[in-house]
C-alpha cells in the first residue's frame, strides 16, 4: 500500500508498503527502518520544539521534532520493531529561501534531531539535509531503501 | 571480530564523548582503553593488544604527533590504524599526519563522522 505523509504527520507500515512525502523544505523528514521485522515509518515534522505551542503538541505531536521523533520510535516498536535495530535516515532541514531566512527553522530542526538521537544513543545511517532544495522522499518498506529527489 | 580501541585525549569529557560515539556506532567494539597524553598512550600500547588508536594532537607531556612517531618506529605498533581527532587547523601539520597514514577528524565532530571514518580506515562494511 502507498501512504502519503503530509506536513506535521507520520505514517508507519510494513513490508509491501511505500511511504511518500512531498515538499520537504525546512521540515525534517526522518525515516526509520527495522530490517529484521521489516517495519518502518516516516515522520514529516515542521518545527523544532513543542514548547512553542504545547497544546498543539498534545493534539498532534508530529508537528514538532522533539515530540514527533519519540512518537515515531514508539509506533515502530508497537509494530514489532526494535529500537536497537533501527536504521535512521534524515532528509530536509533546508533553507529554501536562501541565507535570508531569519528563523533558520531547517537548521534548528536538524540540531534538535541530533540532540534527541545523541540522548537516545542512536546514529543516523545517512542524511541528505541542508541546501536550498525542496525534497521528495520515497521510502520502500520491503527493503528500507530511501529515494530522494529534488 | 571485535575492535580493541585506545582513546588518547587530555580531556576526560572528550574521551567520554568519543567513547559514547563508538558505543552508538554499531561497530564491533571490544576492549576500550583511555590515556591522558601520548606517554600514557604508549604505556597502554605496551600492555594491551589494540586494533585502533584515536588520538588528539595538543596534549601535555607528550603530544599526539610525537606519540604517532613513536608508534611508527616500533614494529609491533607500526601498522595499527590511527584516527586523529583534533582542533588542529594547520595544513602543513595535517598533511604530515596524512603522510603517516592517519585519518583526521576535526573537532567539533559528529558521532556519524567518527563511525564513517573508522569504517573507512578499517575497511568495515556498513549494515
Amino acid at each position: 500500500m502507498r501512504h502519503i505523509v503530509l506536513v506535521g504527520n507520520m505514517k508507519v507500515g510494513k513490508k509491501g508498503d511505500t511511504i511518500v512525502t512531498y515538499a520537504l523544505g525546512t521540515s525534517l523528514g526522518l525515516m526509520a527502518y527495522d530490517p529484521v521485522a521489516q517495519v518502518g515509518g516516516l515522520l514529516h515534522a515542521m518545527l523544532p520544539l513543542s514548547r512553542s505551542d504545547p497544546q498543539k503538541a498534545a493534539t498532534n505531536p508530529c508537528i514538532f521534532v522533539d515530540t514527533g521523533v519519540p512518537k515515531l520510535f514508539k509506533e515502530i516498536t508497537g509494530m514489532g520493531g526494535q529500537k536497537s535495530r533501527l536504521i535512521l535516515k534524515a532528509a530536509g532541514c533546508a533553507r529554501p529561501v536562501g541565507d535570508n531566512e531569519m528563523f533558520k527553522i531547517g537548521e534548528r530542526n536538524y540540531s534538535v534531531l541530533k540532540k534527541i538521537l545523541w540522548k537516545n544513543s542512536v546514529l543516523l545511517e545517512s542524511e541528505d539535509v541542508g541546501g536550498t532544495a525542496n525534497r521528495t522522499v520515497h521510502f520502500d518498506l520491503a527493503t528500507g531503501e530511501v529515494k530522494i529527489s529534488s | 571480530m571485535s575492535i580493541n580501541v585506545l582513546i588518547v585525549d587530555d580531556s576526560g569529557v572528550m574521551r567520554a564523548m568519543i567513547l559514547k560515539s563508538l558505543r552508538m556506532s554499531g561497530l564491533p567494539l571490544g576492549e576500550t582503553h583511555q590515556a591522558g597524553n601520548g606517554q600514557e598512550g604508549l604505556e597502554v600500547l605496551n600492555q594491551h593488544w589494540l586494533d585502533l588508536v584515536i588520538v588528539d594532537i595538543n596534549m601535555p607531556i607528550m603530544n599526539g604527533e610525537e606519540m604517532i612517531d613513536c608508534m611508527k618506529e616500533n614494529p609491533e605498533t607500526r601498522d595499527i590504524p590511527i584516527v586523529v581527532i583534533s582542533t588542529e587547523g594547520s595544513k602543513t601539520r595535517l598533511d604530515k599526519l596524512q603522510q603517516k597514514g592517519a585519518a583526521f577528524i576535526h573537532k567539533p565532530f559528529t558521532p556519524e563522522k567518527i563511525r564513517d571514518t573508522i569504517r573507512d580506515i578499517m575497511n568495515l562494511e556498513s549494515p
